[in-house]
């Protein structure tokens, strides 16, 4: 991903959400996207045109629509109607999005829309954030890359986040993803983990 | 055989493809009611709708998928605002709002208008807000011209309550002839949705609106509410304090049976509500 002068940015048509721009370039706020808080803590995140993405949790479609700058096509899944109204507007823009209105805790109705993709960005504020992390792994390629922003507050707001953090973790690594790298993305978002996993090829 | 979205594959041919937008939805929910993971497939592999003839190539394949998707999203949601609860609830908090801004601005500009005339007081004109309005709007700087917005808003309010109580009434027939529209409303509201309400038990519908308390009294032990919202209704307000708990009580009762008739049925049960009236005027009558 680019980075210009300390900036994280994306290609693409801006005024998606007011966001500036330097020439051609979205200015892409880590502050407001977890996933780019990750990227300009030095994680960096291979999107190109030849990852397909599935997002769940994919809210008014502010992240989506920088994935989506970079990225093949980006299967949107999220729940509550008001955002989902915002959704549709970015992804009538937006043609390599797919968005689908659908509960993560219920894939039934979406599995069969889906593809097997090269990764999978999970951002969702549910108490069972491994759980649903663990039974979207039947739609992620061998060898493709799972990032859980875990919400820790949303597992348990009365228990220590390094705790629900391991926990999470452990509860991942159950699951068959090996857990790659754990950053948390103070100071942009407080108690939240940055799950960088991957699916073994075997 | 495996189903998919697009049509059925079967030994690298594919056949009964659909490609117009409604009949894929169709096609779509047919497949998702039949549940079971017998009757359809996971998501396909692209390269393979490609292969065996359905699609042209990827981005034609994305493009079909994508207005298929969106048709569905957007019929989902207009099924959640459709009923008209959700909406009737967001009246309910700009009318909350309304009187807050109302309150703020009157009290501010009253503060600036009794600096501006250090001879003018309150006392002994039973000068309300209201009336205090009208006095301000006769000044000629921005202070009379807030004044007159003030007004105006006062206005918008008023028609805005009468709206509110009006849907109320048909989207809450048996809520609102027990306690009248806007009270109905207002517990609506903070239900979040006709659904939401209908699954409450009358105990939790009568402390909504009372949750500090109520949590106070989990907390700290302090004395239970007695009343939240439906307090708002004359029968609780003007009962006698002994029995406003009461009253209380069996309005919530009958109103949690109001609110599944009108989430499940959707039309005024008269033998319902005489039987209710009667039972809520009696816990009313002192002993």
């Amino acid at each position: 991903m680019k980075i210009i002068d300390g900036t994280l940015v994306s290609p693409g048509k801006g005024g998606v959400y007011g966001e500036r721009t330097l020439g051609e370039w979205r200015i892409w706020d880590p502050y407001r996207s977890k996933l780019a808080a990750l990227v300009l803590k030095g994680v960096d995140v291979a999107l190109d045109s030849s990852v397909n993405v599935l997002y769940l949790g994919a809210a008014n479609g502010t992240t989506v629509s920088h994935v989506a700058d970079y990225a093949g096509t980006v299967y949107a899944v999220e729940f509550a109607p008001r955002p989902m109204q915002d959704l549709i507007e970015v992804s009538r823009r937006r043609t390599n999005i797919v968005p689908i209105m659908a509960d993560v805790n219920r894939m039934q109705v979406y599995e069969m829309l889906v593809e097997q993709v090269d990764l999978i960005y999970q951002d969702v504020a549910q108490p069972n954030q491994a759980a649903i992390a663990a039974h979207h792994l039947k739609f992620l390629k061998k060898g493709g890359i799972f990032i859980l922003m875990l919400k820790t507050r949303s597992v348990n707001v009365r228990e220590d986040p390094k705790a629900v953090c391991e926990a999470s973790v452990q509860h991942l690594e159950a699951a068959g993803l090996v857990v790659e790298t754990v950053q948390w993305l103070d100071p942009y978002h407080r108690d939240h983990a940055a799950l960088v996993c991957r699916l073994p090829e075997e | 055989m495996r189903r998919y979205w697009f049509g059925d594959i079967e030994g690298g041919a594919c056949s009964g493809a659909v490609r117009d937008t409604a009949a894929l939805v169709e096609r779509y929910l047919a497949l998702t009611e039949e549940g079971g993971q017998a009757a359809r497939a996971l998501g396909p592999d692209v390269e393979e709708a490609v292969r065996c003839g359905c699609f042209a190539d990827r981005d034609q394949y994305v493009a079909i998928l994508r207005e298929m998707t969106i048709a569905l999203a957007e019929e989902e949601i207009r099924k959640c605002f459709g009923k008209g609860d959700v909406e009737l609830a967001q009246m309910v908090r700009l009318l909350d709002e309304l009187d807050e801004v109302i309150n703020l601005l009157t009290e501010k500009s009253t503060e600036w208008y009794l600096v501006k005339n250090p001879a003018f007081s309150r006392k002994y004109r039973s000068c309300n807000a209201k009336k205090m309005v009208g006095i301000m709007k006769r000044d000629r700087t921005s202070l009379g011209r807030v004044a007159g917005e003030v007004d105006r808003l006062s206005a918008t309010r008023s028609t805005l309550t009468k709206e509110i109580s009006h849907r109320a009434d048909i989207l809450l027939p048996n809520c609102s002839a027990l306690v009248g529209g806007l009270v109905a409303a207002r517990i609506l509201a903070r239900a979040g949705g006709l659904s939401s309400l209908a699954s409450f038990p009358s105990s939790t519908i009568q402390v909504l609106g009372a949750e500090n308390a109520l949590f106070t009294h989990l907390r700290a032990g302090s004395p239970s509410p007695k009343h939240g919202i439906i307090f708002q209704h004359r029968r609780v307000h003007n009962a006698p304090k002994q029995i406003r708990g009461r009253v209380a009580r069996v309005l919530a009762g009958k109103l949690a049976i109001a609110a599944r008739i009108d989430a499940y049925r959707g039309e005024a049960d008269e033998a319902f509500l005489e039987k209710a009236q009667a039972a809520i005027d009696r816990a009313g009558e002192t002993a």
